[in-house]
């Protein structure tokens, strides 16, 4: 976690300190709670008193640092065999991306370096991955549909195992259509990016008109026979605005099954989200079901702000309506 | 042989896991354990001395007390590393001046809690010890967590509270609170002086307890392993890296605190 500890003042961090040895003494094991904090370097004293004391950051909000206590790696032991990292190929096709959303933890945009996947790498990796016993493909980026050969991509993984392409909808017309209708239908899911009901929220983080063009790309997407799943990415949990995706991807004939939610990553463009580490990458670790860890909504000292990750309380386990929650974003 | 049941008080919510992590601990042993957890010391020496319970984990005053208070019938079983070198650190703004013991006199001094032996308790008696009476500084009292004898460490950090906020000049504080503060890199405060080393908690038992239940009990705690990750996970909860048997010499000086201030058995 880099950030420069040291423009904090003595004071202030002793204050800090205060306020961590209070808060998280009074937490249980597997339990998190907000710390308030007025600068990005404060994130960075948290982290320091964190380490040396055994417990760990799991989320930095705009305000609030989310310090668990007790160290993420001691959930290693719950995660399934087979959603143990390793299991799933993510395969990050190219990095340019039609798109420069606020909170992309690669970095991608129309200026950024393509770096694109030969078609023999991706084949070479695939065949690797299923030797070593994955079990699904994940191709994302940048924006997939920009790799001239996408096609052919797609086609390997889907051919070796099932596949999700993400995509953000926006580029189904013209050659790329065509580039569109020549993947393949079965063993291909297209996870199409949505980040709210309405546009406000969406064509906040990825720019203005894309929200409406997104879900003009999952008609076509629908029309042409794919499987479509809808991707939520927040910065906290709302159980409000998720219903409201929720049926509002139902109107386009898209059953919760197909729709995940996912967390902001503080990665990349992001400067504020969980903290990544095995424990964090739920469900994408844990498939939805039992969440080892997730950011809570919010909460502040003093308001009821323990969560129990381990044994989590209802906004931690997995949604009643069958709903995996897939952090980190893309 | 029959289960033991083991008296702890629940000054934070990790109390439950810990606890229920040693009961697991035990499931199989030769001598089974449950707990049962109190809101206060006074209560829980209480239980002792009633028979409620077979061992009281205690801290160094509540041990003292139930010396006390069976005339020397009770026995310590085990304690933490950890307890074996507890120390009091007193603490100043960084800059101050103030270095050793000698510096504090005619200063505010931030205390802890009455029934804490490390913020309260013995910082009192180390002044004493080196001449300083309560009357030759200014006492800033915090009992904010009565009952817990220090455990929370909420009066600790009231007392270090008062510093940074120039209530006090000096702020008494035990030698775990300190260590944990530190880990956010340099304070804005610094240590003046650090006393000697005393024992803080131990497992104890009345004399009553059948010594072959209290040895293959405290046989089964001692050969709790850091190295086998679950029972490192409860070692970590409970801060120590292994548990020991007692010494008892460690708690003379807090004895001697309770007589030269007159702390009573029990309130």
């Amino acid at each position: 976690m880099v950030t420069n500890a040291a423009a904090v003042t003595s004071d202030r961090r002793t204050q800090l300190a205060i306020t961590l040895v209070d808060v998280v003494g009074r937490l249980a094991t597997g339990t998190t709670a907000m710390i308030p904090v007025e600068s990005p370097a404060e994130v960075g004293v948290v982290d320091a008193w964190c380490r040396g004391n055994g417990h760990s950051v799991l989320a930095v909000h705009a305000d609030a640092v989310e310090v668990y206590r007790g160290r993420l790696s001691d959930l290693d032991s719950k995660i399934p065999t087979e959603r143990m990292p390793g299991r799933r190929l993510w395969l990050y096709a190219n990095f340019h991306c039609n798109l420069a959303c606020d909170y992309c933890c690669v970095s991608s945009s129309p200026k950024a370096d393509p770096r694109a996947l030969g078609v023999d790498t991706v084949a070479a990796l695939v065949a690797e991955a299923v030797t070593a016993g994955a079990v699904e493909v994940l191709v994302t980026g940048g924006e997939p549909l920009m790799h001239p050969a996408i096609d052919e991509v797609v086609g390997i993984c889907a051919a070796a195992l099932p596949t999700v392409m993400l995509t953000n909808a926006m580029l189904f017309r013209g050659s790329r259509l065509r580039l569109l209708d020549a993947l393949p239908r079965d063993g291909l899911t297209l996870q199409v990016s949505l980040d709210s009901a309405t546009p406000g929220l969406h064509d906040a983080h990825r720019g203005a008109g894309t929200w409406l063009r997104a879900v003009e790309g999952i008609r076509v997407a629908r029309s042409m026979g794919f499987t479509v799943r809808i991707a939520m990415t927040v910065s906290r949990r709302d159980d409000a605005q998720e219903e409201q995706v929720r049926q509002f991807a139902a109107s386009m004939g898209i059953s919760p099954e197909h729709m995940v939610v996912r967390h902001i990553a503080r990665q990349g463009e992001a400067t504020s989200g969980i903290v990544l580490s095995r424990a964090t990458l739920v469900p994408e670790v844990c498939n939805g079901r039992g969440c080892l860890v997730a950011p809570c909504r919010g909460h502040r000292p003093g308001d009821d702000g323990e969560h129990r990750l381990d044994a989590p309380r209802s906004e931690h386990r997995v949604d009643p309506r069958g709903i995996p929650r897939l952090p980190p974003s893309r | 042989m029959e289960t033991l049941v083991v008296g702890a008080v629940a000054y934070t919510a990790n109390v439950v896991p810990i606890w229920e992590g040693i009961r697991d601990y035990f499931r199989g042993s030769a001598v089974e354990m449950d707990f049962v957890l109190f809101s206060n010391y006074e209560r829980q020496v209480d239980a002792l001395l009633a028979g409620h319970v077979d061992v009281a984990w205690n801290t160094n005053l509540a041990y003292l007390r139930t010396v006390g208070l069976t005339a020397g019938g009770c026995r310590a079983l085990a304690m933490r590393d950890t307890d074996l070198a507890f120390r009091t650190v007193f603490v100043a703004r960084r800059g101050s001046g103030l270095q050793g013991l000698e510096s504090v006199r005619g200063a505010r001094v931030a205390l802890g809690s009455k029934d804490s032996g490390q913020a309260r308790i013995l910082p009192i008696k180390f002044l004493a010890d080196a001449g300083i009476t309560l009357d030759a500084v200014t006492p800033v009292i915090f009992d904010s967590d009565v009952g817990k004898h220090g455990d929370t460490g909420r009066s600790e950090l009231d007392a270090l509270q008062a510093v940074l906020s120039d209530d006090a000049d000096v702020a008494a504080l035990g030698i775990t609170t300190w260590q944990q503060l530190k880990q956010a890199g340099e304070l804005g405060v610094e240590e003046v002086w650090t006393s000697p080393a005393y024992c803080h908690c131990n497992f104890t038992a009345l004399s009553s307890l059948d010594e072959a239940r209290a040895e293959a009990w405290t046989s089964h705690l001692l050969a709790m392993d850091w190295d086998v990750p679950q029972e490192r996970r409860i070692l970590e909860m409970e801060g120590l890296r292994r548990w020991v048997r007692p010494e008892l010499a460690g708690y003379r000086s807090l004895q001697e605190a309770m007589r030269e201030q007159a702390i009573p058995l029990t309130w």
